[in-house]
């Protein structure tokens, strides 16, 4: 019982909201990227937050149901079929024992979030059911998804009643993105020139973004030329190995900016100069290559603003929804 | 004797859920000492809304959730400990020294080495070469000797899951340097002991990696499905503070631990200790001969 | 009246099953479902596109190497 996978999709991974904790011993928070889209699709079936969810990157698995299911699929505008038939996103629907969900081509955003009433049972592995793949740790078998996989479903609270989202609540995916980050860190680090540069170049995201970073290309970007401390790297981008922050912006060798998402690599040796604001991390993560985005500066303040807005924003989509 | 460093603190937020804090811009025993310090007082304060303390080699990180606790408030909460735990020489890290067997110059790592030898400073020979030679040493044999003469201080693990950073516990003018690959492999053994300027490492999973490599160890260090012996509790087995002595063995040992670690019956030779700043920079040699004492004595 | 193949995925669009060998297909050449016409690059990973329709090549729309959106025309293709 449960669901065959007879497709996996490009990058298909169990997630859910997280495993913190463990940081630091190098194992990062994972959990779906797209935190408010994840939790929508549980809502929208009837399951509690902390239920798994399958992220679903670029493109979508083919699954068979072993047995009758509600399903929501949310986030990335990737439209659901069931048995070939159009199915809408931000809406649960029903399935039956025998159907058979794929999916159509991505029409933007870059991860869509697939929830399951029950929710997919997998083993809990330090208090989350979510996927680093790096560790071989959590999810199925500690990796994505592949053809042949059974996933099974836990028990459902019952049958769900068919729910939406209404529109205003609904993500949207810009060709263009405007993304709030703090400077700090080691920005003392840029010239005067290359720090307004950071923040003025529109970037464009490389195909080279997956759930550990996404990598930027636009600019090259100048560091102060320092003598190197004892056990820094001799390029003026290097420090002696730090902890990464989730969210933080390196630029090895002043090249190809990358913000660290929640498969993070804890720590190295490269000079970060800001971090992405913990508001504006689940649009990093429905960013698709080829997208432009320009990385604002806010304050503090200004972040836990965001953070508030962000938050106030899941309210009204509990109360719509939940 | 070293003397111990003052240096101020340099704080930062990373993003609204982050504290970054860099107590030395060198790597220094003294710096990460006094990581430990903090970062393990820290722990003890039971903090509401601390999420992940992160200590590194001459920095640390707390990761929180703001709604719990009031960034401004946290990071004085911080300041406030660090104050008091001041250079750190008035604290005593409970922590464990443990033997790790090595294979140095195996054939896993040199045919790993021989693939990417267009990513490295000295493609006629081996990493074992290029780092004997740069550090002065006559002859492979030597730079191992002093590789694996003296004790390394696990100074910060990350980058991924359970990879320790090892820092060796002797003076500066001592210290085995080599730089990074001059661009990474995309793959490295795990288990491989790497080198990177002046971090030794295990590599805790199989990997990119631009350490040097030197030799691989049969023992595991990350186990996420916890079926070895050393790893019933946790998944990782160094921990920051842990104290490692590389140990030399030849293809035979190699092969009967690895027949050990098989079985399910490999277990780390360890001890606990007690590591002191101040003892260990008055007399680094004599010190050192202690800890191994204490894990002879085990 | 001519069908689109279309990039599944976001991402690099190559022509060529490797740097120097020829490419998958040109204009003029004959493809069925499932013949590979391109390769996309993403996430270090190499996804082959298969033609999905069967006919004669009629336009090539994108240039090699360059980065293509889930869902972009790469091919028209002329029905036999």
């Amino acid at each position: 019982m449960g669901v065959s996978v007879l497709k996996p999709g490009l990058a298909t991974t169990v997630q859910d909201t997280g495993r913190p904790g463990y940081y630091n011993v190098g194992i990062p928070p994972s959990g779906s990227l797209d935190q408010y889209s994840s939790l929508a699709a549980n809502m929208l079936v009837g399951n509690g937050d902390d239920a798994a969810v399958l992220e679903c990157t670029y493109m979508g698995p083919e699954l068979r149901f072993d047995q009758p299911a509600t399903v929501a699929v949310a986030g990335a505008d990737l439209p659901p079929l069931l048995n070939g038939e159009p199915r809408p996103t931000w809406e649960s629907f029903a399935v039956g024992a025998g159907d058979v969900l794929s999916f159509g081509f991505l029409r933007s955003g870059a991860r869509a979030y697939l929830a399951v009433s029950g929710g997919f049972d997998v083993p809990v592995a330090l208090g989350s059911r979510s996927t680093y793949a790096l560790g071989a740790l959590g999810g199925h078998r500690g990796r994505a998804l592949a053809a042949g996989d059974e996933l099974p479903i836990g028990p459902a609270g019952g049958a769900a009643p068919r729910r939406a989202v209404p529109e205003a609540l609904r993500r949207n995916h810009p060709k263009h993105r405007e993304i709030r980050v703090m400077m700090g860190l080691y920005d003392h680090r840029l010239t005067d020139s290359a720090r307004r540069a950071f923040l003025e170049t529109e970037w464009r995201l490389t195909p080279v973004a997956d759930r550990t970073g996404f990598r930027y290309r636009g600019a090259e970007l100048e560091f102060r030329d320092r003598d190197a401390p004892f056990g820094a790297g001799s390029d003026p981008s290097n420090i002696v190995d730090a902890p990464y922050p989730i969210g933080s912006i390196q630029i090895p060798g002043g090249v190809e900016p990358i913000v660290l998402h929640r498969d993070a690599v804890s720590g190295g040796g490269y000079v970060m100069v800001g971090t992405v604001i913990s508001a504006d991390m689940d649009d990093v993560g429905q960013s698709a290559p080829n997208i432009t985005t320009r990385f604002t500066e806010v304050d503090l303040d200004g972040a836990l603003r965001a953070r508030h807005e962000r938050a106030a924003r899941l309210d009204a989509l509990r109360e719509a929804v939940g | 004797m070293v003397s111990v460093r003052g240096r101020a603190a340099r704080h930062s937020f990373g993003g609204d859920d982050h504290i970054y804090v860099e107590l030395d811009e060198e790597m220094n025993l003294s710096a990460n000492f006094k990581v430990m310090a903090i970062t393990s007082t820290i722990g003890d304060r039971g903090i509401d809304g601390v999420i992940d303390i992160c200590p590194a080699n001459a920095s640390y990180q707390v990761r929180f959730d703001p709604d719990a606790i009031e960034p401004r408030q946290l990071l004085a909460e911080l300041e406030s400990i660090e104050a008091e735990v001041g250079d750190g020489t008035g604290f005593d890290l409970r922590t464990t020294v443990v033997e790790v067997p090595v294979l140095y110059n195996d054939p896993w790592t040199r045919e790993t080495l021989m693939r990417f030898r267009s990513h490295h400073q000295n493609p006629d020979g081996t990493d074992l070469e290029y780092a004997a030679r740069i550090n002065g040493f006559d002859s492979v044999e030597g730079f191992v000797a002093a590789h694996s003469g003296s004790p390394w201080f696990t100074s910060m693990v990350g980058f991924v899951a359970g990879l320790p950073f090892l820092f060796q516990m002797v003076p500066r003018e001592r210290q085995l340097e080599v730089p990074k690959y001059l661009t990474p492999r995309t793959d490295t053994p795990r288990q491989t002991i790497g080198h990177g300027g002046c971090f030794g490492c295990v590599y805790s999973v199989r990997g990119a990696g631009g350490y040097q490599m030197f030799g691989i160890t049969p023992a595991p260090i990350y186990d996420p499905t916890q079926t070895h012996p050393d790893f019933e509790d946790f998944l990782v087995f160094f921990k920051p503070g842990y104290i490692a002595k590389f140990e030399p063995i030849d293809r035979d040992g190699y092969d009967e631990l690895t027949a050990q670690v098989e079985a399910r019956e490999f277990r780390f030779k360890q001890a606990p200790v007690e590591f002191s700043l101040g003892g260990f920079l008055a007399d680094p040699d004599g010190y050192n001969r202690g800890l191994m004492e204490a894990l002879d004595g085990s | 009246m001519s069908v689109d193949i279309r990039s599944p995925l976001p991402g690099v669009f190559y022509r060529r099953p490797s740097p120097g060998s020829e490419p998958f297909v040109d204009v003029g050449s004959a493809v069925e479902p499932g013949t590979v016409v391109a390769i996309v690059e993403v996430m270090k990973q190499f996804f082959e596109v298969p033609a999905g329709t069967e006919g004669k090549i009629a336009t090539v729309a994108v240039a090699d190497a360059e980065m293509v959106d889930a869902g972009q025309v790469l091919f028209t293709v002329l029905p036999w």
